[in-house]
């Protein structure tokens, strides 16, 4: 069978067997392949750094019958996490975009718009000045994989929440008025409604100069991981380490 | 319904919880025990639980020992004032070959991993700090892995151990002796450009 090509985004790998690694990737052509590298614990020469998890890679591999998994065959880096410092927080954040990628999508389903998200926000995750890409991430992901409400009507009365009070909560199906609140609910602040409309508008290099500290955003953040987590019908273990920052 | 005898399948079902054993590995480790002599197979009995009754952390080093402390904490020919902070006990080992490296260990027993849940908080370094807080150390060489968790732990304890008179250095990442740049990969060059020193 013939050597395939994608560029893609590795999203995790283990050790299997002796020295071999079982690896997922995200790949731009075919959306998510695991496949095993041969003697990659061993023989670095052939993968180096290249199966660190939140590389961008250029991978070749090779579909084998009847079989899951793929043959890794090498890999060529085009853009690596370890090019940047790198600090504790940073790693929670890569290990959270890789977590969600890895989660939220369906095996060998192509998504371009979610391939291009990935790489953008990867290019933009410095130590330092993670919230801004994080948020980004989340909003865009959420969005992508169908699982966003509206941001501007209630979804029980369904009137405009413009300039109104909006909340949100773990079992409600999108954002509530004042008046339908339910118990236990949090608020969406107008400036994060706000934010969430300029992210879906901009490139995310328009807010790489903006200060955004922790805070900036923060209740967007919990509403948009409360709904992935709805979704997946667990938790989500990085993310909670990055709440946690 | 399992093909073989319940103490058969029981043994079977223990070799697949070892790491990189599949179900048939398995089945032929288990038939290997059960073809060997009394004596053998009671050997490895033997070691299994010696192991676990045996075999404990040294209490300055974490390193995997059945004295405490270690053979390389009490050794008096090593210099117990250069530490080398490790990943893993294996780490050691490689480390050893060398036999260029006279100082003294400390194990990690794992490194930041936020994919796994863990965090700073979870590694071993209280008796890494204790030595410290004493004055018994002047120079920490952090060893961790070049990863992205691995990074993200030395400069997490970088930030953790820096003392007034403590060299804390971190071990260079670079071209594999013996091979080609032309092989090497982008970050490997990038991290051996970063990290050139003076002739
Ligand atoms: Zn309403
Ligand atoms: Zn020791």
């Amino acid at each position: 069978m013939a050597l395939k090509q994608s560029e893609a985004v590795v999203l995790r790998s283990y050790p299997l067997r002796e020295a071999d690694l079982l690896v997922t990737f995200f790949t731009r052509n075919e959306g998510k392949i695991r496949g095993v590298a041969k003697a990659a614990l061993k023989s670095r020469r052939r993968f180096g750094g290249a199966l660190e998890p939140l590389t961008c890679v250029r991978v070749y591999y090779e579909d084998r019958e009847k079989q899951e998994l793929s043959r890794i065959d090498s890999c060529d880096v085009l853009q690596s996490p370890l090019t940047s410092a790198v600090d504790y927080p940073r790693a929670v954040a890569l290990a959270h975009v890789a977590e969600v990628l890895d989660e939220l999508m369906p095996d060998r389903e192509v998504n371009d718009p979610m391939f291009r998200l990935a790489v953008a926000v990867l290019a933009h995750l410095p130590a330092g000045a993670i919230w801004m890409p994080v948020t980004y991430f989340d909003l865009w992901m959420v969005r992508l994989v169908g699982y966003l409400p509206d941001l501007g009507a209630c979804v029980i009365c369904g009137e405009p929440l413009d300039g109104e009070r909006a909340f949100f909560q773990a079992m409600a199906d999108g954002l509530m008025c004042a008046r339908d609140k339910r118990l236990a609910s949090s608020e969406l602040s107008l400036d994060s409604r706000q934010l969430a409309a300029e992210i879906f508008r901009s490139p995310i290099d328009a807010f790489e100069k903006c200060p955004w500290p922790k805070e900036r955003a923060a209740d967007l953040r919990k509403m948009l991981v409360q709904i992935m987590e709805r979704h997946i019908e667990k938790k989500l273990v990085a993310t909670a380490m990055l709440a946690k920052l | 319904m399992s093909r073989f005898a319940e103490p058969m399948a029981r043994l079977i079902e223990e070799f697949k919880k070892l790491p990189g054993i599949g179900s048939k590995s398995a089945q032929r480790l288990a038939f290997h025990v059960l073809r060997a002599s009394d004596e053998d197979a009671e050997e490895l009995a033997a070691a299994i639980r010696d192991v676990k009754a045996n075999l404990h952390l040294c209490s300055i080093c974490n390193n995997i020992t059945d004295v405490d402390p270690c053979v390389y904490c009490t050794n008096p020919t090593r210099n117990q004032r250069v530490v080398c902070v490790v990943e893993e006990p294996t780490n050691i080992g490689a480390i050893e070959k060398s036999k260029n490296f006279g100082g003294v260990y400390h194990v990690l027993h794992g490194s930041i991993s936020p994919l796994h849940g863990v965090g700073p908080e979870q590694l071993r370094t209280s008796n890494l700090l204790k030595r410290l807080d004493a004055g018994e150390v002047d120079e920490v060489i952090l060893a961790t892995n070049p990863t992205v968790e691995g990074e993200a732990t030395a400069v997490y304890l970088f930030g953790m151990i820096k003392r007034p008179g403590v060299r804390i250095t971190r071990i260079a990442t670079g071209i594999p002796a013996g091979s080609d740049i032309e092989y090497a990969d982008e970050v490997t060059i990038l991290k051996a450009m970063e990290g050139r020193r003076e002739l």
